[in-house]
């Protein structure tokens, strides 16, 4: 299919030169309801952007924004370099959108799907039949392509939506909770295949999972409330919260509430926390740890570990553990 | 401009293919029931009507009724379904077509469920009835049955696209379609009215079409200021139709 040459976008100065998707004070209200709040980001061409927050964070206002199925109340949205509010038609020739729901139509089988698909995107025949056999081959329903989309697994419809997704060739691919339902097996098949897109495609991916967007992503916005409250690459992100440590001191026998009292009183030590013999200790700085080793002399220890920060972590940090409805 | 529309018209026309022989089995048996029950049942109990025999004078109005109603029925449940239940309305809005070329591929798509249903309906009375019409008045009766079916198409659309709940549909349908086309002299001629309220009853669209059509069938009679009526009614649900659903889009 033949696609047209890059936009060159019209950022005037950007810290991102080659950015995709650029959003500028974007805002979204409803009434009084703020979805979006002034909104800034950008992503990289030919990256994978991770999206996390919790329910009702507005990502997926975001997301409809980007991909032209809702409009503003402020602001500005480009992908690759065109604006949302009235280059729709352009920008929508060039994403595509795995969505929340699943939207294959039932009537129709697999291989069908993707050709209502193909024709939509106004794809001659004899370009979109053998795109639609590599992406059948690819995403393992060669077999099944006669078939209609009721009688797939879960994992099965969610590989044909993704397929949907791609058979014009986008260069934005927007996944929006793209996993979700999914066994274990089929979503990393999901995975496997989002990484190998990495590269040809800038993929925008919004999630629950935070190891999806630890495994997949090259950089993870937290936002929260309609704003953005961070971003960054994983390590980046886990780098952000306070330099305290965590280890689990494991002990042998008897003595590990003697060692947890011990260990409890120092002034180096922020939080202590006891599961039978073992202790987990959050220390101010990881400096602490020889203070810590030699209160320890002489104790029937096991195991000292050091328990490392996930993006869970840091997400309950930036958002809270209060639960959203 | 259209493309969208063929694209998502024939997608219907290739679904209307696979399971045509159940749906005409579904269309045919309404019609024909009525048919049975009152065109023949009735026919000795009330005589002549307009100087024309029962079963006569309703069959025009059962051919135009299977065919508005297929068209009402096909697009305001494929409007809701594929809006609210499978989203598919959402997949096909991530595509560069645009939102009024999703509407009026609907709209094209009840308004041909009209045309074939009523169409086979007639194919239907015609073997198994004495019922019989010169050739030559299908022409005008073609000019109320597209317009019309148009307009109860247009009309469909509008409420797929406004009603969330498929309750909701179910009421209006009884309430407000089925109402307006029994009530339009299909089963009676508008004589029967009293004096105050035929002309309250002439002014609606489904008059005009029910009346206009039967005529136009049987006598081959044309009466332009109905067939004028039904196609700028048609005209009009077709604006509001697309209006409302770029509306409801955008939200």
């Amino acid at each position: 299919m033949h696609l047209p040459p890059p936009a060159h976008h019209s950022m005037e100065s950007s810290d991102m030169p080659t950015a995709s998707i650029v959003t500028r004070s974007l805002t979204k209200s409803y009434g009084l309801l703020t979805a979006l709040d002034s909104f800034d980001l950008a992503v990289e061409q030919g990256s994978i952007f991770g999206l996390l927050g919790p329910n009702g964070a507005g990502k997926t206002t975001l997301i409809r924004i980007l991909t032209t199925l809702m409009r503003q109340s402020r602001g500005e949205a480009l992908i690759e370099g065109l604006d949302t509010r009235n280059e729709g038609r352009a920008i929508r020739r060039m994403i595509g959108v795995v969505s929340q729901e699943n939207s294959l139509d039932r009537y129709l089988t697999a291989r069908e799907n993707l050709e209502l698909h193909a024709r939509l995107h106004g794809m001659e025949k004899r370009l979109y039949k053998s795109r639609i056999d590599d992406l059948l081959e690819l995403m393992g329903l060669e077999g099944r392509q006669k078939d209609f989309p009721d009688t797939f697994s879960g994992g099965m419809q969610r590989r044909l939506v993704v397929a949907r997704a791609l058979v014009h060739q986008p260069r934005v691919l927007f996944l929006d909770e793209p996993t979700t339902g999914l066994d274990p097996q089929s979503r990393r098949a999901v995975w496997e295949y989002v990484r190998s897109l990495a590269g040809s495609m800038t993929i925008f991916l919004t999630t629950h999972y935070l190891e999806e967007a630890e495994q997949l992503c090259d950089r993870i916005a937290i936002m929260d409330h309609g704003r953005l409250i961070a971003i960054g690459s994983t390590q980046e992100l886990k780098d952000r919260l306070s330099g305290a440590t965590v280890y689990e001191i494991e002990f042998t026998g008897e003595g590990a509430d003697r060692y947890a009292a011990l260990l409890g009183s120092m002034p180096c030590v922020i939080d202590i926390k006891q599961i039978e013999s073992k202790v987990t200790v959050t220390l101010e700085c990881w400096e602490c740890l020889s203070e810590i080793v030699t209160a320890l002399n002489g104790a029937p220890v096991r195991r000292i570990s050091l328990q490392e920060r996930t993006l869970e972590d840091v997400f309950i940090s930036l958002t809270g553990e209060k639960v959203r409805e | 401009m259209l493309r969208g529309s063929l694209a998502i018209w024939q997608r219907d026309m290739q679904v209307l293919r696979r399971s045509i022989f159940s749906e005409l089995v579904a269309v045919v048996a309404y019609p024909l029931t009525i048919y049975l029950a009152f065109g023949i049942g009735m026919q000795s109990y009330i005589g002549l009507v307009d100087g024309a025999p029962y079963s006569m004078f309703i069959a025009p109005g059962l051919i135009t009724m299977t065919a508005v109603n297929a068209a009402y029925n096909e697009s305001v449940w494929s409007l809701w379904f594929h809006r609210r239940v499978q989203f598919t309305v959402e997949s096909y809005r991530v595509t560069p077509i645009s939102v009024s070329e999703i509407v009026i591929a609907k709209i094209f798509t009840g308004f041909t469920h009209g045309l074939i249903k009523g169409f086979v309906v007639g194919l239907v009375i015609f073997a198994i009835t004495p019922f019989r019409f010169p050739l030559e008045h299908l022409f005008q009766y073609l000019l109320f049955l597209i317009p019309g079916s148009a307009f109860f198409s247009c009309a469909g659309v509008i409420s797929g696209t406004v009603m969330d709940k498929p309750e909701t549909i179910g009421k209006v349908e009884a309430v407000l379609v089925m109402p307006l086309i029994f009530m339009s002299g299909l089963f009676f001629p508008l004589s029967s009215y009293p004096p105050s309220v035929i002309s309250w009853v002439r002014a609606l669209p489904t008059t005009a079409l029910f009346e206009g059509a039967r005529r136009a069938l049987v006598a081959g009679e044309m009466i332009p200021l109905a067939a004028l009526q039904v196609s700028l009614s048609a005209l009009l649900t077709f604006v509001a139709a697309v209006y409302i659903f770029r509306y409801k889009m955008s939200e």
